[in-house]
């Protein structure tokens, strides 16, 4: 066993890993409603550049595209810090996935919701945001919730571009006190905990959401 | 900052190499995955209860926590507990038995999803259980489950690139150390990022012919 | 009084790729009254239903509603052309529907669903507007229902939910199609009474339903069609009246008992 103070220390890096993933995950929520309405979207070019986009940002491992982020950004000229990087790989990253869930159910939504709402004089945008996005959100709940915590699990690669999280935390203490066999295991412990909680506040919050089924 | 393409492709035999040895990781990893995952499906839906719980325990505890640690428990923590096994090894064993985490919980949404009344009816018309099995229940379930097994397939082929922090000499490591020798980044992973993506819309296009042709099996589920 | 009708229909024509789904309907509407429009499976019936509500662009044809061209208007040499957006959506606005899946918004209440469009598209103030929605649900007996969402309400209370939603934005004309086929008998009642009720308050309705019973009372007009076509139409004692026309015969025997067919 590890003691409590080493166990203390993964805890403590724990919190960068909650942090980095909640804010990718974030950022990536407002770029999927963007880049799917872009798939979703008339506009043949546009529609276009949405599902190239989606179809990069899912083909390429996340750890290849954090290493052409972290490599490619100092090339241009933007000189940002690693965490930086990482955030804005894993942001690009889930933005994609979340897009190509969001489009699901986006396309899920009942026609007649729709139909009801021109009906009722609607302009397209205020169906957009009144009517078919709030479904779409609440049809794709469980597939977003999955999605986080896909990418928090993903977040261990950003102590590739050198990150410190949990992982990073967990490689240091491995080196220093040899105990890599200890120390990975309480280091999923402690991500896997992390990820009942996140399982529970989706749970929960789907259960707030009163209007059920659809 | 200039793209120095012909540097990048004087490596082409390296890179060609590495490629193989990421199909290789990823196909066998995926196909002991997909067979581990159905056995450890089929315990658990037909062995009893204490086997169900006594297999969910690791089913979860794998798909509760990332690969990257996994790999990590494996490599550098096994040689502690007697199991010092090559990199290469270690990370075609690690991807194994975490697809079939993954792939026994699908497996298992798709014997689920078959309705109880197909199953009735085969009891019905006679057949026993293995036969029930090799007729209706898989030729159903797989076109039941074939997309969610495409799609984590395609996963299992970008999970191969963490095999690099472990130094296995597959894709991502090779292209991103002549990227790193040579100051060649940009050409190197623009390359690198191709190929799986590559990779990945075939592995797609693929499972989409597949479905194609397996949907004479489609049936309805409400 | 005018004699323009509420709704005039003047040669439409729908088609969906090879198939034509109205061929050439002439029809028109009187306003005040209620139309009913009846006729086999697949006849046509909710596609014209959805012309009118504009869901659906005619493939040829004119439509009127209180006199002004829906959509499509006759140029100079007879040619049709298409209207602006901003010509459209104030002929549109006094149409309301009702359709026969309630169409209910799943996370908005009731008070949401009918003050929605009141804010949104009037620009009410939420609270005016909720007092008015409140108003309508009163007018269908669901003020007490008012902070239920769609999934926590009956059928017929979903369908007369639709119904206040539709009315709280003062439509000339109502279209209803179907209203009550997907609910059970009993619930059937409550449904058909709101409108009856708003019948008499002299609003103009066109009414798609096979409640042949509700057609015959409250119709004042009963239009059959079949494949597309408008083949009888007339008041209900001259439909459904004996001499029928064979179509007629053959439809309230296949679609109704004949025990119910023979009382008419
Ligand atoms: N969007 C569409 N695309 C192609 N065909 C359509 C479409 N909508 C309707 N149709 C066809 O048009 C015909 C008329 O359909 P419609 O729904 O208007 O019939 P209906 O009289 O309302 O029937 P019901 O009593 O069953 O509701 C049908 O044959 C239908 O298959
Ligand atoms: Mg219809």
């Amino acid at each position: 066993m590890i003691s409590w103070k080493l166990f203390s220390l993964l805890v403590y890096a724990a919190q960068w890993t909650v942090l980095y993933s909640a804010i990718s995950i974030s950022i990536g929520f407002v770029m999927s409603a963007g880049i799917c309405s872009a798939t979703l979207s008339r506009n043949r070019a546009l529609a276009f550049a949405g599902k190239l986009y989606v179809s990069f940002f899912r083909g390429v491992p996340l750890l290849v595209q954090l290493l052409l982020i972290y490599y490619l950004l100092p090339g241009v000229g933007l000189d940002v810090p690693s965490h930086v990087a990482a955030i804005a790989g894993m942001a690009l990253c889930t933005s994609a996935y979340q897009a190509e869930i969001l489009r699901g159910g986006f396309a899920s939504v009942p026609r007649g919701l729709v139909e009801a709402a021109e009906m009722s004089g609607f302009s397209r945008l205020a169906i957009f945001r009144r009517i078919r996005m709030p479904i779409a959100v609440k049809l794709t709940m469980p597939a977003l919730i999955s999605e986080a915590i896909m990418m928090l699990k993903s977040s261990s690669l950003i102590s590739v571009v050198g990150v410190v999280e949990l992982t990073r935390m967990a490689q240091n203490l491995a080196a220093s006190t040899y105990k890599p066999m200890e120390i990975y295991t309480a280091a999923g412990f402690v991500y896997l905990v992390i990820n009942l909680v996140l399982v529970a506040l989706g749970y929960g919050l789907e259960k707030k959401l009163r209007w059920g089924r659809i | 900052m200039s793209f120095d393409l012909d540097l990048v492709l004087s490596f082409g035999p390296q890179i060609l190499t590495a490629l193989a040895i990421t199909i290789a990781l990823w196909v066998a990893g995926s196909g002991l995955g997909l067979v581990l995952g159905f056995f450890i499906a089929v315990a658990r839906r037909y062995g009893g209860k204490p086997v169900d719980t006594l297999l969910m325990l690791p089913v979860e505890l794998i798909r509760g926590t990332p690969f990257l640690v996994q790999i990590f428990l494996l490599y550098y923590g096994g040689p502690y507990v007697g199991l010092s096994l090559d990199k290469t090894v270690a990370g075609l064993l690690g991807l194994t038995v975490y697809g079939a985490a993954y792939y026994s919980e699908l497996w298992r949404a798709g014997f689920d999803a078959i309705p109880k009344g197909h199953l009735e009816a085969a009891d019905c018309v006679g057949l026993d259980r293995s036969q029930t099995m090799r007729r209706i229940i898989l030729p159903e379930m797989t076109m039941l489950v074939l997309p969610s097994m495409v799609n984590m397939t395609i996963l299992m082929l970008k999970e191969t690139a963490i095999l690099s922090i472990i130094s296995v000499p597959e894709l991502t490591l090779v292209v991103s150390a002549i990227g790193t020798e040579y100051y060649a980044f940009v050409e190197s992973f623009t390359i690198l990022a191709l190929l799986y993506w590559g990779l990945v819309e075939l592995c797609g296009a693929a499972g989409r012919h597949a479905e194609r042709r397996l949907s004479k099996y489609r049936f309805s589920v409400s | 009084m005018s004699l323009t009708p509420a709704i005039r229909v003047r040669g439409l024509v729908k088609r969906f790729g090879q198939t034509t789904v109205l061929d050439g309907i002439d029809l028109d509407a009187g306003r005040g009254e209620v139309t009913c429009l009846i006729g086999p499976s697949g006849s046509g019936k909710s596609t014209l239903l959805r012309c009118i509500a504009f869901l659906e662009e005619a493939t040829d044809g004119f439509i009127e509603i209180d006199g002004e061209p829906l959509g499509f208007a006759a140029g100079p040499s007879g040619e049709r052309m298409r209207l602006p957006q901003s010509a459209i959506r104030p002929v549109r606005s006094r149409v309301g529907m009702v359709f026969q899946q309630f169409n209910l918004w799943p996370h908005m209440t009731a008070l949401g669903n009918v003050s929605e469009a009141l804010v949104i598209v009037r620009g009410m103030k939420r609270r005016d507007a909720e007092a008015r929605a409140m108003a309508e649900l009163e007018k269908v007996g669901l003020s007490g229902r008012a902070s239920h969402y769609p999934s926590e309400l009956s059928g017929g209370q979903q369908q007369r939910v639709a119904i206040a939603r539709a009315l709280a934005l003062e439509p000339r004309i109502m279209l209803f199609d179907e209203p009550t086929s997907s609910l059970d008998p009993e619930l059937t009642g409550e449904v058909l009474n709101v409108m009856r009720d708003l019948a008499k308050t002299g609003m103009t309705m066109l009414v798609v339903t096979h409640e042949i019973g509700f057609a015959a009372s409250v119709g004042a007009k009963i239009v059959f069609l079949d494949h597309g076509k408008l083949l009888v139409q007339g008041t209900p004692g001259e439909v459904f009246g004996k001499p029928r026309h064979p179509r007629i015969e053959q439809f309230l025997d296949t679609y109704l008992d004949r025990g119910a067919a023979t009382l008419l």
